[in-house]
């Protein structure tokens, strides 16, 4: 979100050395030996293990209400681990002497397989930065992005992916296997090894396929998944003098982020956490009402600058945002005044949070005044940055929307803590409220008392009211973010992964529908024409160029392949001969290894799992 | 913000000077403590009453109240506070917007800053640290507030 790495960076990675266009691991489909690529898949394999591992505490993180939503896709999990057990068992008995290769590998393939594994590893390293180990082998969390890396959105675009890298391997790796020892080193059963190994990533991928026809992984899943960063807060930044407004508006979403997290640690601690005093309640409830009236103050500027007042601008919705902007800041203003009737037991310290909160106040005031030096303590009077000084062009208002939209939905995230941490602190007895300012009837000879559950309930509703007010101003933010597409589109999609997996105490923040991209349907489509069944191939290799030809060839082969699949779902188990029979010869292996391509689930019948597969404990990972 | 007539614009200023007169009259610790209470609590209340989103004080407004609750919540922790209030609250009913911000801010900064002042020589010879540490802190808030309503705060 902020710059640095995320996990879309190393899935990238990964498909970029899959990619036939790729040259720098040798010519794509070059030749090379069996047993080299089959311990480089084997690596391959053992990652895509973990991850599939690692799903298992993610859907044990998953609250069982929500549950319902990942039916679908915790069956292919159970099918995706059996599947790449199964491969692994294939290629179990090149288990590496090392975990990396001591040196790089001679064969193309296996150098894309080795860079793939890297890719994978770093990757899931990467994600398991928002955990920390926990009692009993379960994964604590470490951030809010944790909860969206336990997603049902986020698992299903990783199943997805980790399909799609399965299919391309399958693809290449039975490649090299079928090319015959003139092509390939390693003896045959080397290659029929390598071959059913391969077999089984296609069963990975139809199974996910067959998923993803019940539940569609959507463009969001993926964009979600790939936007999740390294667990690294930006560091504490002030603004400087004559900062452009570019710079401004980085500063406001990182400072947002920094606030985020400290809203999310502290809403994780314990109600005796000394981070909760009255001083750090009124500290944040101040600089959110400050900031939101910022947020008020830049999104007006934006509506004068933009001249398009019709039904294709976005000037309403500004106006709209900058409203319900103004309405979020009475609301943090009330719940400032609720504030002042009420003590801690401690008193001094100011958490994080309130300390991060001021930082927010300043960056969003430093870019809505044109004053450059403009500071909280810079008194009245300061005029709002001119609307032309604020965009000068679409990028400026993109960055300006962005920068408001991190603000507004962080505050959104400070109200749902506090309330949290007040609720806590008030069942621990923490809440006071002072005796001296009672009228004289009230004789307590005590300067404080616990505050009574009628005092605590109305401060409770106007944390509620407040947080339920930033989270329209968010909404509204995000409808002019979506229009103008600015960067921060992703925080929608973002709070709603986190929200699938938590209680959601305020309304819903989708702001809309997500829009069903067809990817895999055109992939997986083009995937099966680009890979010629038998027949084809023959027609291929005898020089035939003509398209109509060809198109025969390619129907032949997709009737004998459905006629292949009828055939082995409707026999009985102790009837089928599986793949590893079928395959002996290089001609059967071929046929069968088109069937599996096509991704119907069907197909899976066909084949075998390896003995050895129950029986030996997992490969160590690379 | 609709201008407020003249005579509760007044009003308002005279119950400041009311609380300025006990700070300024404040004679020992108890009484000191007493009387900044009292100030920071009347402060807060005419702040709360003046926070318009519409005019150039918004910030400095809230900012200040936040201040002024803080402080008031510093003393009240002082173990040398009398249990009981050693004067009335100042005599008439406080109307949200009564004053205009300016004269309001002007009134509000120039007790603070005798606060400050007060409660740091208070601090000075309080014997009991308990007393110290809260008469510090208080002025430090007092400080703060009339930083803020002066543009020269921290």
């Amino acid at each position: 979100m902020t710059g640095g790495s995320t996990f879309g960076d190393f899935i990238s990675a990964a498909h970029w050395h899959l990619d036939p266009a790729n040259r720098a691991h040798g010519p794509a489909g070059g030749r090379g030996g069996a047993e080299e690529a089959a311990r480089s898949l084997l690596r391959v394999v053992t990652v895509m293990r973990r991850y599939v591992d690692d799903m298992a505490t993610a859907f044990d993180d998953v609250p069982s209400r929500t549950r319902r939503t990942l039916n679908p896709y915790a069956r292919t999990w159970i099918q995706a681990r059996q599947a790449l057990a199964s491969s692994a068992g294939y290629l179990r008995h090149h288990r590496p002497a090392s975990r990396w290769p001591v040196s790089p590998a001679a064969s193309p393939l296996a150098r894309r397989l080795d860079g793939v594994t890297v890719s994978l590893a770093t990757g899931r390293d990467l994600l398991q930065t928002h955990f920390a180990p926990g009692p009993r082998g379960t994964r604590q969390h470490r951030s809010e992005w944790a909860a969206v890396v336990s997603s049902p959105q986020a698992t299903r675009a990783l199943l997805a992916e980790l399909a799609s890298l399965g299919r391309q391997i399958a693809r290449q790796g039975t490649d090299l296997a079928l090319a015959g020892p003139s092509g390939a080193g390693g003896g045959q059963d080397e290659r029929r090894r390598l071959n059913a190994a391969c077999q089984w990533l296609w069963a990975l991928d139809a199974s996910v396929r067959a998923a993803h026809q019940r539940e569609p992984v959507s463009d969001r899943d993926r964009e979600l998944l790939r936007a999740i960063p390294v667990n690294a807060r930006p560091p504490r930044r002030l603004p400087d003098r004559g900062d452009p407004v570019a710079a401004l508006c980085q500063g406001v979403v990182d400072s947002a982020e920094r606030v985020h997290h400290a809203a999310w640690l502290s809403a994780t601690t314990e109600s005796w956490f000394p981070g909760l005093t009255i001083t750090s309640l009124r500290g944040v409830a101040e600089a959110a009402t400050v900031t939101s009236h910022h947020c008020e103050v830049l999104l007006r500027s934006l509506a004068a600058w933009t001249s398009s007042p019709g039904p294709g601008g976005i000037r309403a919705d500004l106006l709209a945002a900058a409203d319900a902007a103004g309405r979020a800041r009475q609301g943090w203003l009330r719940t400032a005044h609720a504030l002042d009737g009420f003590i801690t037991d401690m008193q001094q310290y100011s958490s994080p949070a309130a300390l991060e909160s001021r930082d927010l106040a300043l960056w969003t005031g430093r870019l809505a005044y044109a004053n450059p030096e403009w500071t909280l303590a810079s008194g009245p009077g300061h005029a709002a940055r001119p609307p032309e000084d604020l965009a000068q062009g679409p990028d400026d208002v993109r960055a300006v929307i962005a920068a408001v939209h991190h603000a507004s939905h962080t505050l959104t995230r400070l109200a749902q803590a506090d309330r949290e941490q007040i609720r806590a602190a008030a069942g621990m007895g923490r809440i006071l409220v002072p005796t001296r300012f009672l009228p004289d009837t009230f004789d307590i000879p005590r300067p404080f008392g616990h505050a009574p559950k009628d005092r605590v309930d109305p401060l409770l509703a106007v944390y509620q009211d407040t947080g339920q007010l930033s989270v329209e101003t968010t909404a509204a933010v995000a409808t002019v973010a979506e229009a103008t597409r600015a960067p921060s589109q992703l925080l929608t999609t973002t709070s709603t992964a986190v929200d699938t997996n938590h209680d959601a105490s305020y309304g819903d923040q989708t702001g809309g529908q997500d829009k069903m991209h067809g990817r895999d349907e055109v992939e997986v489509g083009r995937e099966s024409r680009d890979m010629p069944g038998p027949v084809e191939r023959t027609l291929l290799d005898l020089g035939v160029t003509s398209a109509d030809v060809l198109q025969r060839g390619a129907e032949i082969d997709r009737a004998s392949a459905q006629i292949i699949i009828d055939a082995a779902a409707g026999q009985t188990r102790d009837s089928r001969r599986t793949a590893p029979m079928l395959s002996r010869s290089a001609g059967t292996a071929e046929l069968v290894n088109h069937v599996l391509a096509s991704g119907d689930p069907r197909a899976v019948a066909l084949l075998r799992r390896p003995v050895s597969v129950q029986r030996e404990p997992p490969e160590p990972e690379p | 913000m609709l201008r407020t007539p003249v005579t509760i614009r007044e009003a308002t200023v005279t119950r400041i000077s009311a609380v300025r007169d006990q700070v300024e009259q404040a004679d020992g610790l108890p009484a000191v403590l007493d009387a900044a209470c009292e100030a920071f609590e009347e402060m807060l209340s005419v702040i709360r009453g003046h926070e318009d989103p519409s005019d150039g004080w918004f910030t400095a407004f809230v900012m200040s109240g936040t201040c002024a609750a803080n402080g008031r919540d510093a003393v009240l922790f002082a173990p040398s506070l009398p249990p009981n209030r050693l004067h009335p609250p100042p005599a008439g009913t406080m109307m949200p917007g009564q004053g205009s911000a300016e004269t309001i801010a002007d009134a509000i900064a120039s007790l603070s800053g005798l606060l400050a002042t007060g409660l740091a020589r208070a601090a000075g010879s309080a014997a009991d640290p308990r007393d110290r540490e809260a008469c510090q802190r208080a002025a430090g808030y007092a400080r703060d507030m009339q930083g803020l309503l002066t543009g020269s705060g921290p």
